[in-house]
């Protein structure tokens, strides 16, 4: 009896959770305003990240001293990165939204949008993992680098995107 | 009695026929280019349908258990592969990035499918003997790990900030009424005395009828597509500005 009692609880969770995603799909009020992009100083994250900084720290500072700082870095790289991925979402959705569009051209880059925002969104979630992990071990994993030239890239490419279509 | 084997033999039949009918709706929408392993589980289905029909009308009750337990067994991993096509139908037109995604795909479900073990092993492992327990450990595990894939396709969607397309989001739906009732109903079945045992048989028909209905419901419905409609481009103007703010702060 007990297994049934703990089962039907868990198909209840479930079936609640289905009802909340088509509540969601359908039902939930669609925002009237265009979301904004949270502004990143790109630059400033790319020194935060740059693995010529960290040897420079690691030479100048005591381990104590240098695990201190660098779990300062890390922790302001994980807002970056948190920042960065926010925006890869809302950029998955600008993308989404001209994917259909009657110009073939704006089309296929919204299209491109989606697959390079969707590249940056999982990246940020394995660096948000690997910062985690960095906070553990600061000596041992450095911040990931790479992600803000990966960002600039889509972000660029969203950029161009309303050129084209009010042409 | 008669009017209950009415009921019994309208909710085996007619779901199989309505299945019948989406195949067809899917193939002069062209769906089954997009979904081509949801199309062969519609095919599986009737043709599992109709062997199990021919059987139990000739009344040879070995020969149908072991087809049924084939149906079964095609059935569950069909629908495994059904969650794959679900997990990369956003990115068809990428091939790298549905290989990546196919990869976390196969890491999530090692994952979920060992918890749903664990889950169940430790649900049942005190009830049961041993002889009985493994078979019916991976039957009931399965149906778990494809609940908890369900889960994970929705909240996948939700962390990219990708919207379903509405025929995959009727599939999801569809499928998760029935991987969701499944642990629960084999377990009711299990508890309850042997005069009492059509009622999770019948229940069970019922949700399968409710599901084939969602995915007749949503292979009907048209997807809204937004074009050139005005809010889009003064959007996307907005965006670039604060892209530009981006690039340069």
């Amino acid at each position: 009896m007990i297994p049934l009692a703990i089962l039907a609880s868990v198909v209840a969770v479930f079936l609640l959770f289905l009802v909340f995603q088509v509540w969601r799909h359908y039902f939930r009020p669609v925002e009237a305003d265009a979301p904004r992009l949270i502004p990143v100083d790109l630059e400033a994250f790319e020194n935060l990240i740059d693995p010529e900084e960290e040897l420079f720290l690691k030479a100048n500072l005591s381990p104590s001293e240098f695990c201190q700082v660098q779990r300062t870095r890390i922790h302001a790289a994980k807002v970056y990165v948190a920042a960065l991925s926010e925006n890869a979402r809302l950029l998955v959705a600008v993308g989404q939204s001209a994917r259909y569009h009657s110009d073939p051209e704006i089309a296929a880059a919204a299209e491109e949008i989606v697959h390079r925002a969707i590249r940056v969104k999982v990246w940020c979630l394995l660096a948000l993992l690997r910062l985690e992990a960095g906070m553990l071990f600061p000596a041992r994993l450095a911040p990931p680098s790479g992600i803000a030239h990966r960002y600039l890239l889509v972000t660029s490419m969203a950029a161009s995107l309303p050129g084209r279509s009010a042409a | 009695m008669a009017f209950q084997h009415v009921i019994w033999l309208y909710l085996w039949v007619v779901p199989h026929v309505l299945l019948a009918a989406i195949a067809v709706l899917m193939f002069r929408k062209g769906l089954q280019k997009d979904f081509p392993i949801f199309f062969s589980y519609l095919f599986f289905e009737v043709l599992q349908f109709c062997l199990l029909f021919a059987v139990h009308s000739q009344q040879k009750t070995l020969m149908y258990v072991r087809v049924d337990m084939f149906a079964v067994a095609g059935s569950v991993a069909l629908r495994f592969g059904i969650l794959r096509e679900l997990f990369e139908s956003p990115l068809a037109r990428s091939v790298p990035l549905r290989q990546a995604m196919a990869r976390i795909m196969n890491w999530g479900t090692v994952v979920v499918a060992a918890l749903a073990s664990v889950f169940i092993g430790a649900l049942y492992s005190s009830i049961l003997n041993h002889r009985v327990f493994a078979g019916y450990v991976v039957i009931e595990a399965l149906n778990t790990a494809q609940c908890g894939l369900l889960a994970l396709l929705f909240l996948w969607h939700r962390f990219l900030g990708l919207r379903m397309s509405p025929f995959a989001f009727g599939i999801a739906a569809g499928m998760g009424l029935v991987a969701g009732f499944e642990p629960f109903l084999r377990a009711l079945n299990d508890s309850l005395a042997v005069r009492y045992l059509r009622v999770p048989d019948l229940l069970q028909m019922a949700i399968y009828h409710v599901a084939v209905v969602v995915w007749l419901y949503f292979a009907l419905a048209r997807e809204k597509i937004r074009t050139d409609s005005k809010a889009t481009l003064p959007d996307l103007r907005e965006w670039a500005a604060d892209l530009g703010r981006i690039i340069q702060p």
